[in-house]
């Protein structure tokens, strides 16, 4: 049921997100720029639920986001997935203890996202390749959702432990490394 | 967690307070913090106006300051009326927006009376910093279908991409997979009009033939070639010329005619009408 009751928290999250991207930050912008909160969701489910759920629910939000807004289906899920299912690898190597190593987790993530997804513009749309507007992008992108990493870390990581006791039956002692 | 619970609930707020000014900073244009230079103006000027009263005095011309009462005192009156004026400016400002919604609202379909369209308002913008789509709240239901132009009352908005039953996808001019075939309105020479990345009201306009004579405030119009957009609707001006070393590899930036920033009401083409 405490299960049950969390993936329903973890979809209820994601709909909070997409209304706080979709409205809030469309004018609470860095010099235009919005961040981006699905890139920390799934990166807190891989961290914290692991068992391929951070890839799951990465694909099943990037496909729900693509239909939504998307031109088309499937790359966002695709991104969201692998930021999902590389978090899960880097729970087994790093601590989540340590603010420093969320806030590098996130931004690096952030900046495999959006490369990706600009790729794809790129190769399946045409785009224009605009080298500096996009590093200039990216980089406020990066430095947006780290902020918001500092801000919400606390809430972050006492979740996230309650979270991965009710789910991680065996614990692996990466925390103390 | 951690090892000062009060030092790390300040670093959260401290770092809350640094998001909000980046933000407001970021997003204020420097005309609008006026009052900011007025602070940092009270704190210079005084002793400013001293040390010119003094290199004035030194040099002999100090008859400037005689006047100086009967000047305040016309400054003042001045101040006054000037006050009186930006009031009623503001409410012309309060009544023209008024009127502006209402014709926007009611006669949009009158400026291109050439073409059936059907109104729509913007329900969603996109949520990503890289692409810029829009969603419209008519779809297949209203006869939406793909690749139909959409516009609105100042120029081109962009062409429908998907749709549903009630919405639509439209995927705006500014989107940097967008390329237009256009034409300069005063040498009808044909350009490629793209999106860039650059901001949200800036295109960019490149294959410009190189004898083709290109000035500041051109207006861009589409050229009706490619099949999606009509001819003659209005895209944007030129704000930027770049030459290159070669003119073959000139481009220019365009100012587009819509305000992506503050767009609410689109108008989507169905179809030409019959003459």
């Amino acid at each position: 049921m405490k299960k049950f009751l969390t993936i329903l928290g973890i979809i209820l999250t994601f709909f909070i997100i997409y209304f706080l991207q979709a409205n809030f930050f469309t004018w609470f912008t860095i010099a235009g720029v919005m961040p981006n909160l699905f890139i920390i969701l799934v990166i807190f489910i891989g961290l914290f639920i692991g068992k391929k759920s951070g890839l799951v629910f990465g694909l099943l939000f990037g496909i729900y986001l693509d239909l939504l807004i998307g031109k088309s289906i499937g790359i966002s899920g695709i991104m969201l997935g692998l930021i999902g299912l590389l978090s899960e690898y880097i729970d087994k190597n790093f601590s989540k203890d340590s603010r420093l190593i969320i806030m590098l987790i996130v931004a690096v993530s952030t900046a495999i996202y959006e490369i990706g997804i600009y790729a794809f513009q790129i190769i399946r749309w045409k785009a224009m390749l605009e080298i500096l507007p996009f590093l200039k992008i990216l980089g406020i992108e990066v430095f947006f959702n780290v902020i918001l990493v500092i801000i919400i870390y606390p809430i972050f990581q006492k979740i996230g432990y309650m979270v991965e006791n009710l789910f991680k039956t065996k614990q692996f002692l990466t925390r103390y490394f | 967690m951690y090892k000062n619970r009060k030092t790390g609930i300040i670093g959260v707020i401290i770092t809350i307070v640094i998001l909000i000014l980046v933000v407001i900073l970021s997003n204020t244009d420097i005309k609008e913090i006026s009052y900011l230079e007025n602070i940092f103006n009270s704190i210079v000027m005084p002793i400013q106006n001293g040390l010119t009263y003094l290199k004035n005095k030194i040099a002999g011309n100090d008859s400037f300051f005689v006047e100086m009462d009967t000047l305040k005192a016309e400054n003042e009156d001045l101040k006054k009326k000037n006050s009186e004026l930006e009031q009623s400016l503001r409410e012309l400002e309060i009544i023209k927006s008024e009127n502006d919604t209402l014709k926007e609202y009611v006669n949009l379909k009158d400026k291109y009376p050439e073409y059936q369209t059907i109104p729509a308002y913007i329900i969603n913008r996109d949520i990503n910093n890289y692409t810029k789509t829009i969603v419209i709240n008519i779809g297949e239901k209203d006869g939406i279908k793909p690749d139909m132009a959409v516009i609105a009352d100042q120029g081109l908005v962009g062409h429908v991409i998907s749709t549903t039953e009630n919405t639509a996808k439209v995927q705006t001019i500014i989107d940097t997979s967008t390329s237009i075939s256009s034409l300069i309105s005063t040498s009808r020479e044909a350009i490629v009009v793209n999106g860039t990345l650059e901001d949200n009201s800036t295109l960019r306009a490149t294959y410009i033939p190189t004898d083709a004579t290109l000035l500041e405030n051109d207006n861009i119009e589409t050229s009706g070639l490619g099949g999606i957009y009509p001819k003659g609707i209005h895209i944007g001006t030129i704000k930027q010329i770049v030459n290159t070393k070669n003119s073959i590899d000139r481009y220019a930036y365009i100012q587009t005619a819509v305000d992506f920033e503050k767009l609410e009401t689109v108008l989507v083409i169905t179809n030409e009408k019959e003459e």
